[in-house]
């Protein structure tokens, strides 16, 4: 049995990595499309919703950046319009329009009048030292006096602190005059930079060489300083820098970190606002997306691989029972086929038999005949040898009627049953076939009690097939008790009565080993046998279920292990 | 009353040979065949009265033969002799018109007992043939004629 269980592992193998491959592979396409799709769709519609809201507030602020310089640049031309350089001029003049300046804003941090030679004629602020000198040369006073207002970089200039300019000009030739403003960086590092998205979103300014005008939040260059990443920057923005459109794109800082950024023209100023914010945080729900479907597929996977593994042991046990059975049903069938050849072969070895001892008998009466005659002729002191030939020739008819018997006997056998449908009446057939186990039951100490009720009704049926369920019932009970109770103490009963329906009901009960709940429901199955090998053909009662089965009746079975076994049969009534 | 005269058939030739004799001990007169083609050459030649016939033998078989007597001497009896694995075809027999059926191995005796009756139905059959022949020739005698001719 080992091997035969080896083998069969052995031949499942390659159909084992098959079913497993296909239970775990089929599962895995539609899981992993499901979750393909549906990421590439999340992170897609994230990556465009992200973008959208960069540009959205690159272009808000831009805006508010644009119109603070505007306003600044108002306030300035308010003041030019208002007074004229002889107004500023007069004596502490410039120090009362500062004060309402200041006023307006916060970001001015001085004040200062030229003449239209450059000469620094009036000045309001913190630093007096800068008083009557010339700026004409410089190139914020040359731009003013060409297009009449200039907003500067931001410079370090004479006071060696970084700051910008605003400059306006009124009046026109050698009447032409300047007031310049001071801006305060601080104040407009905080306005560019309030700029909030997520945790790392920052925003800050370069001027169309790169140069960074104000402090950027997250560090790496200070103010004036060249961003290196501006080389990087797409072309078009240099190329026409008076476009306001709007430029997204992602790039990677020397760090490694990616950033997404947005760019955008100031409309008054050729400065560049950036607003970028490190890829990892823009996309932090992408990210956390992409963590929970990992360990969606990781988590599903592995329910899909265990379940896989699990089916296909339970596919490949549930082969290996079937093959098993079926092995033992295919051997239990060679035997019932053999013992069926060897049942016509002995039928037919005891047909040929037949012959020659039909010339045995033959010619055992022809000596027989002669001896008499020969008898009469040989003196009668011969007659002691004469007797013992007698004796001889007698053995010789003895031993060949007795190889008759066992020929017949053999032909009975194995002769084929025609079943010939008759009434039978239990009351008649039952103790009949009783009466051919009685002696069997008494040598084996069992109790035998029958108890045939008057009023069972006929049935009908093959009297020959009724005798063989019956006595095949019978020796099974015998059997049985036999296993249970050795040679003493056994009881077999036979009973019959008429049901409630009017059908005859036969009972064979015995009080023997019993039969086991697992083997209860498959008594009835062909080959099915708990004798040894060799010892049952398991077809017994499969045969007899079959009988009374065509005879329209039912056939049932109550056991208990250790206490005994029922079998009830039930026949239609012949009226 | 005429002698029995009863033919033998069994492809064994001892058995022939012993049984021929001991009926010839006791009185009968025994004609002998060993296959179905020489029974009905002998019945074409002879008169018999029973035929003991085998069933189980090769070439023509005992059913064969039978149907083959019946058709062409319907008068003869035949009493068929079996092994029991072929009771079935002894019937078969019975229904094709043979008088009994013995079981192998018999006794010499029960086949003379056999063979008696079948002879003694015969007779009887010949009796009536011959009571309405005679019947028929006292009412007509020139039935004689026509008989004859045919």
């Amino acid at each position: 049995m080992d091997k035969i269980s080896e083998n069969q592992k052995q031949i499942n193998h390659p159909l084992k990595r098959s079913i497993l491959t296909n239970m775990i592979v089929i599962p895995f396409i539609p899981f992993l499309l499901a979750i393909g799709v549906s990421f590439y769709y999340f992170a897609t519609t994230l990556e465009q919703s992200s973008t959208a809201s960069l540009k959205r507030i690159v272009e808000d602020h831009c805006h508010m950046i644009d119109s603070f310089l505007m306003e600044r640049q108002s306030d300035l031309e308010l003041i030019t319009n208002t007074y004229s350089f002889d107004d500023i001029m007069e004596g502490a003049a410039i120090d009362g329009i500062f004060e309402n300046l200041k006023k307006r804003s916060g970001a001015f941090v001085d004040l200062g009048l030229f003449n239209s030679r450059g000469i620094h004629k009036r000045y309001a602020g913190k630093f007096q030292l800068l008083k009557g000198k010339e700026y004409r040369n410089e190139v914020w006073f040359k731009k003013v006096m060409q297009t009449g207002y200039y907003i500067s970089d931001i410079f370090s200039g004479y006071r060696n602190v970084p700051h910008f300019i605003i400059a306006v000009k009124q009046g026109a030739d050698n009447d032409a005059w300047v007031l310049r403003a001071t801006i305060d960086t601080l104040v407009f590092d905080r306005l560019v930079s309030k700029v909030r998205i997520g945790k790392t979103g920052e925003s800050y300014i370069l001027n169309s060489s790169g140069i960074s005008q104000t402090e950027r939040r997250s560090g790496g260059i200070g103010i004036m300083e060249k961003d290196p990443e501006y080389i990087d920057f797409p072309h078009s923005l240099e190329l026409s820098p008076s476009k306001n459109g709007i430029e997204t794109f992602i790039k990677t800082d020397p760090a490694k970190d990616q950033y997404l950024y947005a760019t955008t023209r100031l409309k008054n100023k050729e400065w560049l606002l950036v607003v970028r914010q490190e890829k990892k945080d823009a996309y932090k729900a992408l990210y956390s997306a992409m963590y929970i479907t990992l360990l969606i597929m990781v988590v599903g996977g592995a329910v899909i691989i265990v379940t896989a593994i699990y089916m296909t042991e339970h596919i490949l046990k549930r082969m290996d029972t079937l093959g098993m059975e079926k092995e033992s049903l295919g051997n239990q069938l060679i035997r019932a086929v053999q013992l069926a050849e060897i049942g016509e072969m002995a039928a037919g070895f005891a047909h040929e038999i037949n012959n020659p001892l039909q010339i045995i008998k033959g010619e055992h009466l022809l000596v027989e005949t002669l001896m008499k005659e020969i008898a009469a002729l040989l003196p009668p002191t011969s007659g002691e040898d004469l007797d013992e030939i007698q004796d001889s020739m007698d053995q010789i008819k003895l031993q060949v009627n007795r190889c008759s018997e066992i020929t017949h006997a053999i032909l009975k056998f194995g002769r084929k049953n025609d079943s010939k449908p008759e009434v039978l009446n239990p009351c008649d057939i039952i103790p009949e076939i009783i009466h051919m186990v009685e002696k069997k039951a008494h040598v084996e100490g069992i109790d035998m009690r029958m108890d045939i009720a008057h009023d069972t009704p006929r049935f009908q049926g093959d009297a020959s097939q009724f005798q063989q369920v019956i006595l095949n019932l019978v020796n099974n009970a015998m059997d049985a008790i036999a296993q249970a109770h050795g040679t003493s103490g056994g009881l077999l009963s036979v009973t019959s009565e008429k049901t409630d329906q009017g059908d005859a009901q036969i009972n064979i009960s015995d009080n023997g080993v019993g039969i086991g709940s697992d083997n209860i429901g498959k008594i009835f199955s062909p080959f099915f046998t708990t004798k040894p090998v060799g010892k049952g053909t398991g077809l017994g009662l499969s045969v007899c279920y079959g009988i009374i089965k065509n005879l329209g009746g039912t056939m049932t079975v109550k056991s208990e292990q250790g206490k005994g076994t029922t079998f009830v049969i039930t026949l239609p009534a012949m009226v | 009353m005429e002698k029995m005269k009863l033919l033998l058939v069994d492809d064994e030739e001892r058995y022939l040979k012993t049984t021929k004799r001991l009926m010839e001990k006791k009185g009968y007169a025994v004609a002998v065949a060993s296959s179905g083609q020489e029974a009905l050459e002998t019945l074409q030649k002879r008169i018999i009265h029973v035929v003991i016939l085998d069933v189980k033998m090769p070439g023509m078989d005992g059913n064969q033969t039978l149907k083959a007597i019946k058709q062409h001497h319907p008068l003869v009896e035949v009493v068929m002799l079996t092994g029991h694995a072929t009771v079935d075809s002894a019937i078969d027999g019975l229904k094709s018109g043979a008088t009994d059926y013995l079981m192998k191995p018999a006794d010499i005796d029960e086949i003379i007992e056999k063979a008696e009756e079948a002879y003694e139905k015969r007779q009887r059959l010949e009796e009536k043939i011959r009571a309405a022949q005679t019947k028929k020739f006292m009412r007509s005698p020139r039935e004689i004629l026509k008989d004859d001719e045919a």
